[in-house]
């Protein structure tokens, strides 16, 4: 069963007059466990097609389910709860809530879950540790580091245990050093819990990271198909 | 966490120091303003509830049965006899203080060369100073011995009669029977009560003078203090009891229906403070609805962030009234203190001086009372106004795009 299935989507946009074809008749299907990145030049549609995949955008055309779950007819409300308990989302500027401290930032989801304080407290503990920022727990965004940020923003993405973890060009406000480990980082979530993985990037030594690549370019899949990335 | 949207917006309302600061200042203003205006506004209820209540008229006042009704017409003829007796029952009631009598009639006051009309009053001298303390004696002094034929006239009165202390004037009323009668009084006192037309016809003379000139022993009403204003309705509950288990035939009027310039400045006032009211709630209003603008117009990515990571629309909503609520409850609670301590200041410097009145002779200075009413009413309208404030921009904010929320710069 496919984590995400994506059917003939087009997007299109009206920009002033003009209708802007963001994506044009995609269709992928990505598996459990999977790491996919999606590659392609600034415009492609990278960011619209990981939107549509993320619930956060509807498409003009086609069908999107998500683990087997079909979108379309769901609520604003229904696809929150969807986002909440099965995707998690790694930004490109990271997006961690100023106000909050590092372990608050990790916990929110839960809280949104509903999940009760001491499995909240535990599970994100766990998490911390796992992207080795346990020590910088109490830390608001604006006292660490980039890499630091988007390590938090992993741990906020995967405390919830989503079957899918959607990231938009998730190193390119890091150094290569950085964005490599955050990569680093990831790749091991993905193998520690067969969390799928889903990334965007422009970037050609970041792709290398992927197991699968798509490429668009213009708001097509190039060939549609996917390359296996023999490497990994 | 406990309450995420709590905590969230806990922090969210410190995050612009500065923004959060003149919201908070305007609230304060706000206020301070409900405070003291409505201080203001119950220490002049006090001060011309009690004035009206000591100066004149006493907390309740007892008549022969019928004078309501037919005693203007005819006075001589629902006088009340044994004042004495009556006394010793009506003593025994809780609450009461003091028990007077008077004796008014309507006549001529002359110093030989000036007459005037005039209305006079024949009081009991040592109880009488004590329910008149609103009034002032500003040359002389009043009427402390009772039987002797001296009086105490107003202020205006005396400047149009060109009477001065010592001199003797005669007064000329009707007896009920129709007879003419004069008695000469020695002038003892002067005095103010504050209101000009009172002070230009009233004669305070003994109850017993009163009472020789107009060829009686009786008296015309039964003047009643009590401790405290607030227990009038009760007492007079049970004189209304006592007059019928005793079989009197008495009625009553309690100060309530004798004051209706009273009630009259009352809705008057409350009036004038309800605009006051609504112009400080659209201020505060305005206020934090522009503050939760500014902020929900910053913070637009961090909304779009917390829509993807699966908060709902209505959780947008919480979060966005807790900040309002929390705005209006910490501005509350500062605008309360401030309040008090202002008040407080005007207080101890002496009051607001205010001018006379219209028909009124002199000023007073009014002190700011702090009553728990008008603060726990500025508080509470403050903190619904502030969450209603919230309400718009929070509605604005549950309905940004996703997408666009997280393209915001």
């Amino acid at each position: 069963m496919p984590v995400v299935s994506v059917k003939e989507v087009s997007k299109e946009y009206k920009l002033g007059k003009t209708i802007v074809k963001a994506l044009q008749k995609v269709s992928l299907e990505v598996e459990k466990g999977d790491f996919v990145s999606i590659c392609g030049p600034s415009g492609s549609g990278k960011t619209t097609l990981l939107n549509i995949i993320g619930c956060l955008d509807k498409p003009t055309e086609g069908t999107v389910a998500i683990i087997d779950q079909a979108v379309a007819g769901l609520s604003d409300a229904q696809l929150s709860e969807l986002r909440n308990r099965s995707i998690g989302f790694i930004f490109q500027t990271f997006n961690l809530i100023p106000v909050l401290t590092a372990y608050e930032n990790v916990e929110y989801p839960l809280w949104i879950l509903g999940k009760g304080r001491k499995e909240r407290h535990k599970m994100v503990l766990k998490m911390l540790k796992e992207v080795g920022l346990l020590e910088h727990k109490d830390h608001k965004p604006d006292e660490l580091s980039g890499g630091q940020r988007q390590r938090v923003a992993v741990a906020r993405a995967l405390v919830t245990m989503p079957e899918l973890v959607l990231a938009d060009e998730p190193t390119a406000n890091l150094d290569s050093e950085t964005g490599g480990a955050v990569l680093e980082l990831m790749r091991k979530m993905n193998r520690e819990f067969s969390t799928t993985f889903i990334f965007s990037t422009h970037d050609p030594k970041i792709m290398n990271y992927a197991r699968r690549i798509y490429r668009l370019r213009d708001g097509r899949l190039i060939n549609g198909e996917s390359e296996k990335n023999n490497e990994k | 966490m406990r309450n995420s949207f709590f905590i969230l917006a806990l922090r969210n309302v410190f995050r612009n120091k500065r923004r959060t600061t003149i919201t908070f200042l305007a609230i304060i203003s706000g206020m301070v303003g409900l405070i003291v205006f409505g201080g203001f506004v119950e220490y002049s209820f006090w001060g011309l509830r009690e004035s009206t209540i000591r100066s004149e008229l006493g907390h309740i006042q007892v008549y022969k049965k019928g004078y309501s009704e037919k005693g203007i017409t005819n006075p001589s003829k629902y006088l009340i006899s044994d004042f004495q007796k009556l006394e010793e029952l009506l003593y025994k009631i809780p609450y009461v203080e003091l028990i007077t009598a008077r004796l008014s009639f309507s006549g001529l006051i002359s110093t030989g060369e000036n007459t005037l009309i005039c209305k006079g009053n024949g009081v009991i001298p040592e109880k009488e100073a004590r329910l008149a303390s609103f009034e002032e004696i500003i040359e002389g002094e009043g009427l402390f011995e009772e039987g002797k034929e001296e009086g105490v006239i107003g202020c205006e009165m005396q400047k149009s009669l060109g009477a001065k202390i010592g001199d003797y004037l005669t007064i000329l009323t009707t007896t009920p029977s129709g007879m003419m009668n004069a008695v000469d009084i020695k002038l003892v006192g002067i005095a103010r009560s504050g209101a000009k037309d009172y002070d230009s016809v009233f004669v305070k003379l003994p109850l017993s003078v009163v009472q020789r000139l107009s060829l009686t022993t009786k008296v015309e009403k039964i003047v009643i203090l009590l401790d405290k204003t607030e227990h009038t309705e009760e007492v007079a509950q049970r004189l209304n009891l006592l007059f019928k288990e005793k079989g009197l035939d008495l009625e009553l009027k309690t100060w309530h229906e004798l004051a209706p310039f009273y009630h009259a400045v009352v809705r008057l006032y409350n009036g004038i403070f309800r605009v006051v009211k609504v112009i400080i709630a659209i201020i505060v209003l305005f206020s934090i609805a522009n503050t939760m603008t500014m902020s929900i117009f910053e913070r637009v990515k961090e909304i779009g962030t917390l829509r993807a990571i699966g908060t709902k629309r209505t959780g947008i909503l919480k979060l966005f009234l807790w900040e309002g609520f929390l705005i209006g409850v910490i501005g509350a609670v500062l605008g309360m203190i401030t309040g008090v301590l202002v008040a407080l200041g005007i207080n101890l410097c002496g009051g607001i001086y205010i001018p006379p009145p219209p028909a009124m002779t002199k000023g007073y200075n009014a002190l700011i009372l702090v009553v728990p009413g008008v603060l726990w009413y500025s508080f509470l309208s403050t903190v619904v106004v502030a969450t209603i404030s919230a309400f718009y921009p929070a509605m604005r904010a549950t309905r940004l795009s996703i997408v666009e929320s997280l393209g915001h710069n």
